[in-house]
């Protein structure tokens, strides 16, 4: 599903809140100016500084920071409810700013679903009625709307609750109602903001599990703003991660976990279980650096396992097998070995080249 | 200092004047236009007899508030025509009706508007203070003096007293929508008129309705004062009750004036609490 197509390309984008904030861009932009100094100079606030990013087609992109990092900011810029200050942002090629108000609604209703931590779902109408509000928006007739929109509510389950009003439904099922009505217009790209945030542990789980089955299913595009790693890890095919308006880091889950850009990263990542996340090519030594240490052994006689496998596997092939070593290869070659030892560490997160060099 | 004061109030007589010499035909024209609209309601409630009436605003009463309010109401009605006061309960609810009616047309788009824009508001609202903190008899003075003796002042009067609270529960609805739900819209690609009738008014709905109620209640309390310029109905039955010092009847009109206050009242926020 996944292709190299950009959907969202968003280049040095900037939001700087204040009264003074044109002349804070300015001075961004001709003396380079920090976010401290213009909060000393201009008393502006920089939302988001810089960032830069892309989403492509059929993958999900989750930002993760703290409350006040700015994602909630740079969310609301990727479909302009916010206006960005400076930079571009583009869907599917076109260039927000470019657009005027009717082809704006038109890319918001076509092309972009949003989905809220509130929820808001309206109160006054059913739940069909409140899947199907995208479609009356666009002036889709109502049968129309309210066959998409029942397609929408069985994928997320609720097929039994399209005459029930909201106020009748569990948290949890509001935001699959929510998430119903985001795919009632068939975008290609979904926003989330936070959406499972003020759910109940367990329900988030499972409503992680079922997003991300149905986003790839669909093969639709999300951007998934949340403040908890667990939640981006078990969600994101990339994650970045946001502090005080700056993506200080951008990559897969494993190499965010397994070469932190930074203390704070570092400690983010600190708590986060490595059994799944890290694969046997982080962790694994080059073959001659082993065959250095081994001399008069073969890999060849070692246990294999392919570059892919995870430590948990690892552990499970080596406590299985009783062997000290396994081979990492593809088919035929073998293209490092991981060791007990490369192992342990590969749980601590390090990788055993590094500590060796 | 009071030779301005002496001065301010020359000017205000003299436009005053100038107005019912020079711009008479305005004023009759609201005249007739307001007197043909209080005829037209105070005839329809006088077509039928009185028990059809009162049967009716029983019906409604079991409708809206159930079967106790219902009979209730009905027999209070016809109390009213008991007391020998129908005529006069009959004038003041078309007074009512037709000061409500005007006020509500006049207070809802304004208070759509006020709370669409703040600026609005804020130059409004002082206006709307300054309207409910003079005392209502000053309203009858400057329509006396354009429009002469009858209902056609009284409506003015009751008119004025009862925009307010329409315009400010109306612009406090519109203006409550809860932020999540505008940025919905936005995000759906919602137009503005979709913004407004799809989002906005519905949560502004109940405090729209609560803003009728008041609005009903202020033409109850003028429509009454209103008495002294020869409105009609109950208003001017306690006036002149007062004159002669008629106590019997003045308890009567009062009594008549309550029954028709707690039924549209009650009616009006049942379907307030309702929507």
């Amino acid at each position: 599903m996944e292709s190299n197509e950009v959907l969202i390309d968003c280049q040095s984008v900037w939001k700087v809140f204040g009264e003074r904030s044109k002349e804070a861009i300015r001075s961004i932009t001709e003396r380079g100016l920090t976010k401290r100094e213009i909060l000393k100079e201009y008393n502006c606030v920089v939302g988001v500084a810089d960032a830069t990013l892309q989403v492509r087609r059929g993958e999900i992109f989750c930002i993760m920071g703290l409350s006040g990092s700015g994602k909630s900011t740079l969310i609301r810029l990727l479909n302009r409810l916010i206006e960005p200050s400076l930079g571009t942002v583009r869907v599917k090629g076109r260039d927000l700013s470019t657009l005027d108000a009717a082809a704006l609604r038109e890319t918001r209703a076509r092309h972009i679903g949003m989905v809220f931590q509130s929820v808001a779902l309206l109160p006054q109408r059913t739940v069909l009625e409140n899947a199907a509000f995208g479609l009356e928006v666009q002036g889709i007739p109502r049968d129309e709307r309210n066959r998409a929109a029942e397609t929408a509510l069985a994928k997320v389950g609720l097929s039994d609750w399209k005459l029930r009003y909201p106020r009748e439904l569990s948290g949890g099922m509001q935001q699959r109602v929510g998430l119903a009505r985001a795919l009632t217009a068939d975008p290609e790209i979904i926003l989330m903001d936070e959406p499972f945030s003020a759910l109940d542990p367990l329900i988030r789980r499972q409503l992680q599990d079922e997003f991300r089955q149905l986003t790839k299913d669909l093969g639709k595009s999300a951007v998934f703003i949340t403040h908890d790693l667990d939640e981006a890890i078990r969600i994101g095919d990339r994650i970045a991660i946001m502090k005080d308006g700056v993506i200080i880091q951008e990559g897969t889950a494993e190499e965010i976990v397994m070469n932190p850009a930074d203390q704070y990263v570092a400690d983010f990542v600190a708590g986060i279980s490595r059994l799944h996340l890290v694969k046997a090519h982080s962790v694994m030594m080059p073959l001659d650096q082993w065959c250095r240490q081994s001399p008069g052994l073969s890999p060849d006689s070692l246990p294999r396992c392919s570059p892919e496998a995870d430590i948990d596997a690892l552990i499970g092939k080596i406590t299985g097998t009783g062997s000290d070593a396994i081979a990492i290869g593809h088919g035929g070659t073998t293209v490092g070995v991981v060791t007990t030892r490369s192992l342990l560490l590969g749980v601590r997160g390090e990788s055993d080249n590094r500590a060796a060099a | 200092m009071e030779s301005f004061v002496t001065t301010f109030d020359t000017v205000v007589d003299d436009a005053l004047f100038w107005l019912s010499d020079h711009a008479a035909f305005i004023f009759d024209g609201i005249r007739m236009v307001l007197e043909g609209l209080y005829d037209a309601v105070l005839w329809l409630l006088m077509l039928p007899p009185f028990w059809v009436i009162a049967l009716v605003g029983g019906l409604v009463g079991w409708r809206v508030l159930g079967w106790g309010f219902g009979t209730g109401g009905a027999i209070a009605l016809a109390a009213c025509a008991a007391m020998g006061l129908w005529p006069e309960t009959m004038q003041t609810l078309a007074l009512v009706v037709a000061a409500s009616v005007i006020a509500l047309l006049i207070g809802i788009p304004l208070g759509v508007m006020a709370g669409l824009m703040p600026r609005l508001d804020r130059t409004l609202t002082p206006a709307l203070d300054l309207v409910q903190t003079l005392p209502p008899y000053i309203y009858l003075l400057p329509a006396i003096a354009l429009m002469g003796y009858g209902p056609a002042t009284a409506l003015v009067a009751t008119v004025i007293v009862a925009v307010p609270p329409a315009v400010r529960l109306t612009a406090l609805g519109i203006r409550q929508t809860p932020a999540e739900f505008l940025e919905l819209g936005q995000a759906v690609g919602a137009s503005g008129a979709q913004m407004f009738l799809k989002i906005r008014l519905p949560f502004a709905i109940s405090s729209i309705m609560a803003g009728i109620n008041q609005s009903l209640i202020m033409a109850f309390g003028m429509v009454v004062i209103a008495g002294i310029v020869g409105s009609g109905g109950l208003g001017e039955t306690i006036y002149g009750a007062i004159r002669t010092l008629d106590i019997a009847t003045s308890i009567n009109a009062s009594i008549a004036i309550v029954v028709l206050t707690m039924l549209l009242d009650r009616m009006t926020q049942a379907a307030a609490r309702k929507s």
